[in-house]
């Protein structure tokens, strides 16, 4: 790779970098007390606190509260579980559930003032997730249909003629043990990640452009302006990929229990 | 600052791959649009537009980082 | 078949062809380090890609 260099005119605006991601811990010097942790944990809290008095009360006519709560159930349950599993999507809801609503949850942290921190930016975070889904897609193709059969049908495509494996099989090994899992991770991490730099940079750039010259004071309500319209735009993103995630969760889900995928 | 001019290159070989799919899902769209029994036709088509395009765009990343 | 199915048969075909390129591509440049030649990276990627998008037409463009 060739490789360029600007030198930095001294004491100019530093530009957000990867380093704003890695946060001192909160409480002395313990490593497990970081912020994002911190904001999974409150996540996990938050998340069961709002269900459990969302659906203590359960009445045939819903309260606010119900309502809200059920509405995101139903959107799991009809929109990703029914929708793409089949019939015996009820089995999976619940994992789908928590996985939906913890992603969602911890993006949305993301733009919510004070906490203002995506923990999925960690891109350690997003790992385990796709791990907890690779396991659970194998596991269950493999239970369905046998460890030789569900093999046999991921690694060899029927309808083909027999030299042409050499080429094919290598592809569809890697894609379901290496390229899915990655993939799923990656994707939500680099949205969480550029998302957050973003209003990194528009914000703090505003902040710097204040302290200029007279010139940038008068551009730097600009800047403000498109940082709060790229907040809303980061919302959309959040939800939408808490949703994708859910969703080709589901979909890998539905092709290891599928006979013939 | 500090960097590669290859993410530069792929930057600019990436915005021919992103029209191309944006118009392969567009025609997509108004031909459903239009008649909607017309889908299991044109799905495969779009599918394998959409994958040359995507290869395109794909080979611009891998010599991003091989080159 | 929804509209979703379709965004996940998106991301798959993107694996497929993400995946050709980089195992045909990986073996094309270990050969080229290996024997010190130079036309086998550009002949691992076109034949990924060739059969990465064989695959896609195997399994989504067959009907």
């Amino acid at each position: 790779m060739r490789k360029f260099a600007f030198a930095d005119s001294g004491e100019g605006f530093v530009p957000p970098s990867t380093a704003d991601f890695n946060l001192p811990p909160v409480f002395g010097d313990n490593e497990f007390t970081t912020k994002p942790i911190l904001l999974v944990l409150f996540s996990v809290v938050l998340i069961s606190v709002f269900f459990i008095i969302a659906s203590r009360k359960a009445a045939v006519v819903p309260s606010k509260l119900q309502f809200a709560g059920e509405s995101v159930y139903a959107f799991v349950r009809n929109g990703i579980g029914q929708e793409i599993i089949g019939h015996e999507f009820m089995r999976f809801v619940p994992f789908l559930f928590t996985l939906f609503t913890f992603i969602l949850t911890n993006n949305v942290f993301g733009i919510v003032p004070l906490l203002q921190f995506p923990a999925m930016s960690h891109v350690s975070f997003p790992y385990v997730l796709a791990l907890i889904s690779f396991f659970v897609f194998h596991y269950v193709g493999i239970k369905k249909q046998g460890l030789g059969k569900y093999l046999k049908g991921i690694a060899f495509m029927p309808g083909v003629p027999k030299f042409v494996y050499i080429l094919l099989t290598p592809i569809e090994i890697a894609t379901f043990f290496l390229v899915r899992p990655l993939t799923l991770s990656l994707r939500l991490f680099a949205n969480m990640f550029a998302g957050h730099l973003l209003l990194l940079v528009f914000i703090l750039g505003g902040e710097h452009m204040l302290s200029g010259a007279i010139g940038l004071k008068l551009i730097a309500p600009f800047a403000f302006a498109f940082g709060i319209g790229m907040t809303f735009f980061e919302f959309m993103v959040q939800c939408l990929q808490a949703y994708i995630f859910t969703l080709l969760t589901a979909l890998f889900i539905a092709g290891a229990l599928a006979d013939e995928h | 600052m500090e960097g590669t001019l290859n993410l530069v290159g792929y930057g600019l070989s990436a915005i021919g791959p992103a029209i191309a799919t944006g118009m392969i899902f567009a025609a997509y769209i108004s031909g459903v649009a239009r008649q909607p029994e017309a889908r299991s036709v044109l799905q495969p088509i779009a599918f394998l537009g959409f994958a040359l395009a995507e290869a395109l765009a794909l080979f611009g990343l891998v010599l991003a980082f091989v080159l | 078949m929804g509209r979703s199915n379709e965004e996940g048969a998106m991301w798959s075909i993107f694996g497929y062809l993400l995946s050709g390129l980089v195992i045909w591509g990986g073996i094309g440049w270990a050969l080229d380090n290996w024997l010190d030649k130079n036309f086998f990276l550009l002949g691992g990627l076109l034949l990924g890609a060739g059969s990465s998008l064989y695959l896609t037409w195997l399994r989504f463009g067959r009907n």
